[in-house]
This record gives C-alpha cells, structure tokens and sequence, in this order.
C-alpha cells in the first residue's frame, strides 16, 4: 500500500512536470511577445525581456520555473496585474477559494443526491418512478452545462427575478443556487445512473439472497450489502468528475460572473500573462492529478479484492 | 482417459491407435450419402450484422431516438436548401425580429404579394444589394427571361410579373397600401419576355416572403439559417473528430496490444500519462497557440490543403488537432484491451498453430471481434466531441464568424439574453436533441452489437 502510494505520487510529479514542459512550450510557441504595443521599441522589449529572464534560451527559463516551483514562488504577473505575484493573484485574492468552494459543494451534491436516487431507482424498478428517474438522468447527462446555465439564468433571474444574475462573491445563499445547479446536475445524473445500474447488478448476487432469507430488513440490506458493492463504479468515476467540475467552472464563472479561478484561467490565456498561465495550469493540473490518486487509493480501500499494482491486465 | 504411451511416435501401429483412442477401422470408412445429408444447412446461418440490426430494431427507444436524429440531419442537410436565407447575409431592414415576425417593408411586400406571380425585392435582399451594379439583370419566369435594368441606389423596389396581365412590372413599395396590399402606381417594364444582355446576372425570385421563423439576430441575419448551419457544423465536427479518434486510437492500441513486451509497456506509459493530463487546460491553451499560426499557414501556403483547411477555418481545425493528439487514449485502451483478450481466445491458437500468418490473423480473427467494440465507441465519442465543440465555443474559442455552430449560437444569445430569451432557446434545445438521441442510438447500438454487455 506504501509502496503503491509512493510509486502513484512519484508519477503524479512526473506528469505534472511534464505538464509544466507542455505548457511552457506551447507559450513559447504563441507568435509575438507579450511587451508587443503599438508604442513599444526593439529596446524596450529588450528591456522587458531581460528583466523577466525571457531572454535566455528555452531550456534555463524552463529550469528557472521548475526550481522556482519547488521553492513555492510562482513568479509575478506580466501583464493583467503587472507586477502582483502569482501566488497572491490565486490564493490570497480569493479566487482559488471561490472556486474550491464550487467545486466541492457540487462534488458534494453529485454524491449526496445522485447515489440515493440510484438506490431508489434501483430499489423501485419498473415503477413510475424509475421511470421518471430514467428519463431525468437520460436528457441530464446530454444538457450541456452551459446550456443548463444559461437556460437557469434567463429564466429564474431575468423572467421571473427569482435569483440574482450576478452570483459574485457568493456571499449568501441565493447566489450558490444557480451555479451549483448548473455545475453538478450533469454529474448527479451520471452518478444516479452508474448506481442505478451496480445496484441492480448487485441485487441479484447470491449474499443478498442469503440476507433476505436470515430476514434482515432491506433497508440495512441496501445500506449494508448492496451499496458497499456498487459504490465502485462511482467512486472510479469521481477522477473524472474533478476534472469535469474545472471545465464547468470556466463555463460556470464566466456565465454567473463568479471572479474565480475558471473564469481568470480564460481571461489570461487569451491575455498570454505567462507566468500566470503557467501557475493556474499547473494548480489546476495538480488538484485533478491528486484528485485522481485519492480516488484510486479510494477504490482500493472500499474493494480490497482489487490488486493496484496490475490492474492493467 | 486415451493411454497415449502406448504410441511410438517412429513406429506407428494402427491397431495400437485403435485401441488406445478407442476407435475402430470402421470410424474412418467414408460418409454415406445418408450421413452427409444430415451435415447440410436446413437453413441459412444469420449473419452478425443481419442480428444486430434485428436486436437493434427491437429496442423501441433507439429506433424513436434514430428517427428523430435523422429529423435533425435532415434540418441541418437538407434545411438550408429548403429557406431561402444563407448563415451570412445580413439584411438591414430586419434587425431584431422575433420568431414568425415580419420588418415593416417584409410585411408590406407580403401583403402586395397576391399582386405579383413570382417577383423580385430589393428590399428583401442582403444589405449589399445596392452595390450590385453591373447595369442588366433578369429575373425568370416559367423557363422565360425578362430582360431589365436596375438604377443605382434604388431601393425599396419589386420587380415581377403582374398576376393579371403577365408583364414585367415594377412598384415602388411607398406605393403599396399597408393595410389592404393594393397596388396603386405600376410601371410596365415589358410585355412578355425580353432578351436580357449576355453578362447579365439573374435575380432570384420569390411568390411570397419567407418568415423568419427563429427570428433575427442584431446584423439582421436569419437565426433559423443560422441554427440550421450550426447544427451541421457541430454534427460534421462530431463526426470528423470520431473518425480521428477511431482511426489514431486503434492503430495504437492495435499495435501496442499486438506487440505485448516492452514496446506494449512505454505506450501504455504514455497512454496513462495524456490520459492524467487535464485536457481541457490544454485545449484552452491550443487554442490559443494554435490559431495565430494556422492562419499565418493558411493565408500564405499556396497548397491545396492549406485552402481546404481555410475553407474549414482555423477554429475547427484546432478543435481536430485537439482531438488528435488527446482524445484517442480512451480509444486506444479499449482496442488495446480488445486485442490482448482476443488473442488468448482458443481459435486463435488454433489458426497460429494452423500456420495463419499475422495478417490472417488479424483480417479473419482480430478485426471482425473488434468491430461491434469499435463501432459503439465511436458513435458515443460524437457527442461527446459536439460537446467540446460547444464548450469551445460558448467561451470564444471554437468556429469564428461569420460561422456558426450551436455552441457560438448559445454565446452570441447569451450577450442580449436579457432582451431576447428565445435566441437562445432553439440552437440550446437542438444541441440537447442532438446529444440525446446520439447517446441513446450509442446505447442502442451497444445491445445490438455487444449482447454479452448487456445486463
């Protein structure tokens, strides 16, 4: 188990290393330097360069921003804050937090709601009401978020005035309604049916015959039996979902006007501010890398059958 | 149990086989006539595909759900052929208009129609129509020209062929009473057909105005042509961006799986690690990168492909880029998987041991197993990939104007969704249609070709 974790983290650093590589290239790559104004000179940019370290060649900048990770500077803005450092930009204006706190909650409310409705759909099949759970979950998971989004926007904010347009700082609870709604009904209704589909699986295994008949009651049945074996799928499915839930932040902050990270993420790539690119791709890489890797230890510790080390084959 | 030792595989005695398998010299006498009739197909074995489609047919919801996807290609393929609007032309007299209404000249040359069979307004034409002024035009009627003349800067104008009497007429649409669509002053260009002159550009004509049945956007461009054209833009990149995924994932996996040891070992390293990377970060970040210099490459490379890649633009083929080198990993596993637990199966062991090369092997044994795998994961990889498009999009960076996908559609309404909700409405609930019935045809598709999948 050590030894498994070890080995997982050491090629979590790896691909986040490789990950900085990628990026740092394809930066590079951009035509134009990010100092390009109409008014500056050749000199002035020169200049610029110098100061930043940007005109040493390709393989020391890359090195300087490796050895300065490790140190915990991520450097300081070029551009949209000039001068601000990196680190301040993402975690002490608030912007890392809001965006964790979304992401959480609906990671959160992906579990809470879409496993009990998997167990009810389960639990009630060939009823109405799996039914009904069935269509749910089939149109959820082909609404794009940002339609779901902006379809909530237009008509509990704008028509009906319900809720507020502009979600902000999220400070009361009304603002949080719209942007969890929208980030996390894609994934209640995955995860719903993913634990629709091994609970019905698990519901015809031999074990719970056998409970039946010692005549336990079927709430401790799912409680106990049933739900420990299906959670697998779910919980392998939940790396994923991290990684979704950034992707829908972009969408999500950008459309409720959250100042979070998602939403800076799009403004400074298309700024080219590059060591905040840098920063925010590699914070954002580094929580889906260890997302991952919590979920597969995880998965080990919910299913013991499962050897980690060969799980290729 | 046969007692195999008694056999010398130097000396071989027939009577010791017999004894030793339990068979006797009658075991290998020839068939009869009788015995080889029984042999003979009573009836005709159903072919994989024949059962598929059969199971297929049998699930109600994917039939329903292939129905009404093909409704929704016949909207994006056929539609625009159907309305007489293009994605692009901006008419300037119809800025804004909301689903089935009429701008105010629209309506009134409506209401003049029942006058005319047939006819031509410059009112109603895309705003560059006034610069259209190479000096004779025609329109035609029942196979027929008529030959005119159209003045510089003369707007508000109809041009067509009078009900009663079947000359060339031209109103003026101050002319035209609001209220009753009476014609009060025509002027007779011609009686009957004329020779138009020989560089001469034909005007089309219509018999009635065309509503706008979405409505209009802010340049006045008809947002029914608009959804129309996204939607088969979204469909098309759908499906382009499945085929790069079926065609770079399974070669890989095929060779990574085919060639087992070392070689298997670093691909699925590298696999593993694309697959850890968070995608959309770097598709954000290609984007970006990527666009610059396509269109440097587009604009100066004189090769056909840079043209046909200009055609596309280069929104669309950095989402293909994207696709190439991230999204084929799931793809590559799958194969990869296919392929190794395939080769252990009994009947191939028994070709190699026939003497089947690799080749055979893998025309006659690999590949026909593979397909049912390769077909679903492919037909779930299309909406996934209209959904990327459409995330693409909506933040900016996917197809550029004046093109349009579904995903650009929902952005643009985004900015006037105050005003006017219904813009976002249709491209949102046609993307979800899209997505939908993709999903569950896949689905279908899964029980079709793969029943061991089904529980």
């Amino acid at each position: 188990m050590v030894t498994y974790t070890l080995k997982r983290l050491g090629a979590a650093l790896l691909t986040l290393l490789i990950i900085m590589a990628i990026t740092f290239f394809l930066m590079n790559a951009i035509p134009g330097s990010p100092f390009l104004t109409e008014k500056s000179t050749p000199q002035q940019i020169a200049l610029a360069n110098a100061k930043y370290g940007l005109d040493k060649p390709l393989i020391i900048q890359l090195k300087n921003y490796v050895v300065n990770y490790l140190k915990g500077d991520l450097g300081t803005s070029l551009k949209m804050q000039e001068g601000t450092p990196v680190r301040d930009i993402i975690f002490h204006q608030g912007k890392f937090v809001l965006s964790i706190k979304l992401g959480l909650i609906s990671l959160a409310v992906a579990v809470i709601i879409g496993i009990p409705l998997g167990c009810i759909a389960a639990y009630n099949r060939g009823t109405w009401l799996d039914g009904f759970l069935r269509v749910m979950t089939t149109v959820g998971v082909a609404i794009p978020g940002f339609v779901l989004a902006t379809l909530l926007l237009a008509s509990l904010a704008v028509k009906l005035h319900v809720l507020p347009t502009n979600s902000g700082q999220l400070t009361d609870f009304k603002s949080y309604i719209m942007p969890i709604l929208s980030m996390s009904f894609y994934y209640v209704c995955y995860v719903a049916k993913l634990t629709r589909t091994s609970m019905l699986d698990a519901i015809n295994q031999d074990y719970i015959r056998t409970a039946r008949a010692k005549g336990v009651k079927t709430k401790m049945i799912v409680l106990k039996h049933a739900l420990r074996n299906s959670l697998i799928p779910v919980i392998t499915y939940l790396g994923p979902v991290t990684a979704g839930i950034i992707t829908g932040s972009f969408v999500v902050e950008s459309t409720f006007q959250i100042p979070g990270l998602g939403k800076y993420y799009v403004q400074c790539v298309m700024s080219r501010d590059y060591p905040v690119i840098m920063a925010t791709t590699v914070v954002l890489s580094a929580l889906v890398i260890f997302m991952n890797l919590v979920v597969d230890i995880a998965y080990k510790i919910v299913d013991p059958r499962i050897t980690l080390t060969n799980k290729e084959d | 149990m046969a007692d195999f030792s008694k056999i010398s595989p130097f000396q071989v005695d027939p009577s010791a086989i017999e004894e030793a398998m339990g068979l006797t010299a009658e075991d290998f006498a020839p068939a009869s006539e009788g015995e080889k009739e029984s042999m003979v197909e009573k009836r005709k074995s159903v072919s994989y595909w024949r059962d598929a489609a059969r199971r297929f047919k049998a699930n109600t919801v994917s039939m329903v759900a292939l129905f009404i996807f093909i409704c929704c290609l016949i909207f994006a393929f056929i539609g625009p052929k159907l309305i007489p609007y293009s994605y692009g032309d901006q008419y300037r007299s119809s800025l804004k208009l909301g689903p089935r209404e009429y701008s105010e000249g629209e309506a009134l040359i409506q209401s003049a129609s029942s006058y005319f069979d047939g006819f031509y307004a410059s009112g109603l034409q895309a705003g560059s129509i006034t610069a259209v002024m190479k000096g004779d035009h025609y329109i035609t009627y029942k196979g027929n020209k008529y030959g005119f003349t159209q003045e510089q800067n003369e707007e508000g104008v109809i041009i067509g062929i009078e009900k009663s009497t079947g000359n060339l007429v031209k109103v003026y649409e101050k002319d035209v009473d609001p209220a009753t669509g009476a014609v009060n002053k025509v002027t007779v260009l011609s009686e009957g057909p004329s020779e138009p002159a020989e560089s001469a550009d034909e005007l089309k004509t219509v018999k009635s105005v065309f509503p706008h049945i979405f409505g209009t956007d802010s340049v006045g461009r008809d947002l029914m042509a608009r959804t129309m054209y996204g939607a088969r833009v979204s469909i098309l990149i759908g499906i382009m961006a499945a085929l790069i995924v079926l065609i770079i994932g399974s070669i890989y996996g095929a060779i990574s799986g085919l060639a087992g040891g070392t070689l298997d070992f670093i691909m699925m390293r590298i696999v593993e690690l694309i697959y850890s990377i968070p995608e959309v970060l770097i598709v954000l970040l290609l984007q970006v990168v990527l666009r610059e210099p396509l269109q440097e490459w587009i604009d100066h490379s004189g090769s056909s492909l840079a043209q046909a890649a200009g055609a596309l633009g280069s929104g669309i083929i950095c989402i293909f880029i994207t696709f190439a080198l991230l999204y084929w990993v799931t793809m590559a596993r799958i194969v990869r998987g296919q392929v190794l637990q395939l080769r252990k199966q009994e009947y191939v062991t028994a070709a190699i041991a026939l003497g089947a090369g690799n080749k055979r092997i893998i025309k006659r044994h690999l590949l026909p197993n593979c397909v049912g795998a390769l077909v679903i994961t492919t037909c779930l990889q299309i909406p996934s990939a209209i959904f990327l498009e459409s995330f693409l999009s909506f933040l900016g960076l996917g197809v550029s104007a004046p093109m349009a996908s579904l995903g650009s559609l929902c952005s643009d309404a985004l900015q006037t969704i105050t005003l006017y909700p219904y813009r976002l409405v249709y491209p949102a609930v046609i993307l979800t249609i899209i997505v939908l019935t993709l999903n569950l045809v896949g689905d279908g598709l899964r029980d079709a070709l793969d029943p061991r999948l089904k529980k």
